[in-house]
């Protein structure tokens, strides 16, 4: 945090949070230039410039400067301070894609973070509230971050596009994190899910529930998929139902795979057995890839593995995707940090080929934890 | 690809290749002189084993494969850099644009390639009619699907398709 590198240029609208995130942790400014020069309405959109709020809110002493087209962006981040926030997401993107940003920072707080957030919790385009709760979660806990503290809630439940959902997050701080070996992704043990339906019959759940073990139970009978249908209050403003599975494996790793329904008046109306079907096929598809980690940790993974102590942590993950190439080039710029990359294939072709990534921790200490 | 395999055995001979000077070819300008230009015979070789490959995969490999197979595996990777740049988290029009655009950027080369292909074709119909002697367009889908295999089955540097060339790693940001 302390020492401040010159200023990292960037151009473009892709990888928005990753580059804010890493500006936040790394400690240096950075500008980001032609923000959808050419789109008809150009510049920063809602959900980001919500985005840009919440690490204001969340940090002390951060210099944002958006020019007023909003197509370039100067972020000059502070101290992360945390304490008890409350921030509303705007309806343009799910909860998730604020809470995966808020899980890479939360462990770095000055004090730990207590948040509440409310928009849309399941959404068709980020990770949902219930997969990151039953994915990110554990994963966070192998890095030594671990606490009473440490709870994800979902309070309300909102779907897109009226949203209303509610969702508390807090998180411990910790000085350091411990590397980790995460080599032998082990068998797949048992699967867990959620079913969740709003202002929609509470059959559903059922529905979804009996499809996706229709596939599910041809490979193995430790299955429970839980059904979760709230009323009143508790239901947001949208109707819609979903199902986010979640496999774990005999060492302890978790994959998940996840499919909501359209939101009400985009698309055609999906039969809730369509769903669990097709969400099931996901999670298989998912197990192929395999490793470790789920695809949509992998990212999460690799930054707790270069802030680690300098330390080597491996780790064996499924075929990189296009979002974590992405990550590994922003965290070389950021970190100066290059991972060892292997590609391993197993006699047995066991899914698709995996990679083993190893990379020595750069050290990295919160030091805004020690300060008193 | 699984409906490939078991032909993989099979195949004693390695396929004709654009840097190889095989008598099968040389057989083939002698008797029968219907091919454009005979010195760049042996060029128009790589595109037709690409054609093949292109038939026998799917949508995903005919974006990677032309590349791969032109630089002989272990490409730079730049394709792959452009394109995984634009999907991640642009919305889903402009996706669908950025993939639109990135195969006429390449259509320059591949058009080339293409219109050979096609007089090939033709080439490829009336040499059935000749007997023999054209040994080395006999299974030709069968080595394609081979060398694609083979292809996949190399091991490729990732840590270059992620990082770019080691020795410039500083300049690329």
């Amino acid at each position: 945090m302390a020492s401040q590198g010159h200023c990292l240029r960037y151009e473009g609208c892709n990888f928005f949070r990753q580059r804010l995130v890493l500006a936040t942790l790394s400690g240096r400014p950075v500008k980001i230039l032609k923000i959808r020069v050419k789109d008809e309405s150009p510049g920063i959109r809602d959900f980001e410039a919500s985005f840009i709020r919440l690490m204001d809110k969340i940090t002390n002493g951060s210099r944002i400067e958006i020019n007023e087209t909003g197509t370039s962006l100067y972020y000059q981040p502070g101290l992360l301070f945390g304490g008890t926030l409350d921030h509303d997401c705007s309806v343009q993107r799910s909860i998730g894609y604020y809470l995966e940003s808020l899980i890479c920072l939360a462990p770095f707080m000055k004090h730990p973070l207590r948040i509440t957030l409310r928009g849309v919790t399941n959404d068709q385009i980020d990770p949902s509230v219930d997969t990151l709760k039953a994915t990110a979660i554990p994963l966070l806990k192998k890095f030594g971050i671990d606490g009473e503290y440490f709870e994800l809630k979902i309070v309300k439940r909102g779907m897109p596009p009226g949203g209303g959902g509610e969702i508390f997050f807090s998180c411990p701080v910790r000085k350091v994190l411990r590397p980790v070996q995460m080599t032998d992704p082990g068998k797949i043990k048992r699967i867990r899910g959620v079913a969740y339906s709003v202002r929609v019959s509470p059959q559903i759940g059922n529905r979804i529930v009996e499809s996706a073990r229709s596939i599910l139970n041809n490979f193995l009978p430790d299955i429970y998929i839980y059904t979760d249908h709230l009323k009143g209050a508790n239901s947001g403003k949208s109707p819609g139902f979903g199902l986010s599975l979640v496999a774990e494996t005999t060492e302890g790793y978790v994959i998940s795979a996840e499919l909501a329904s359209n939101p009400q008046g985009q698309g055609a109306a999906i039969l809730p057995e369509d769903l669990g079907k097709n969400c099931a096929k996901l999670l298989l598809e998912e197990i192929y890839r395999g490793g470790c980690v789920d695809s949509i940790n992998q990212s999460l993974t690799l930054l707790l593995m270069t802030l680690g102590q300098q330390d080597v942590s491996k780790v064996l993950l499924g075929p990189l995707s296009p979002y974590t190439i992405e990550f590994l080039r922003h965290l070389r710029s950021f970190f100066q940090i290059m991972f060892k990359i292997e590609s391993k294939t197993f006699e047995e072709r066991k899914g698709a080929d995996k990679v083993l990534m190893t990379c020595v921790g750069v050290g990295f200490s919160n030091l805004s934890k020690t300060i008193k | 690809l699984a409906a490939e395999e078991p032909k993989k055995p099979d195949t004693m001979e390695m396929p004709a290749f654009a840097d190889s000077d095989d008598d099968l070819e040389n057989s083939e300008e002698e008797e029968i002189q219907d091919s454009d230009g005979d010195p760049e015979d042996s060029e128009d070789e790589s595109p037709d084993e690409e054609e093949e490959e292109m038939e026998d995969s799917d949508d995903e490999v005919v974006v990677r494969k032309p590349t791969a197979a032109l630089d002989s595996g272990n490409c730079t990777g730049e394709d792959a850099i452009s394109s995984d740049s634009d999907t991640d988290e642009e919305p889903p029009k402009d996706m669908d644009e950025g993939s639109e655009d990135l195969p006429e950027e390449d259509a320059v080369d591949e058009e080339d390639l293409l219109k050979e292909d096609e007089d090939y074709m033709e080439d490829n119909d009336a040499s059935e009619d000749t007997v023999g002697a054209l040994k080395w367009k006999e299974d030709l889908k069968k080595k394609a699907a081979e060398t694609f295999l083979r292809h996949q089955q190399s091991v490729t540097n990732l840590r270059k398709l992620v990082y770019g060339t080691v020795v410039e790693n500083e300049d690329n940001e």
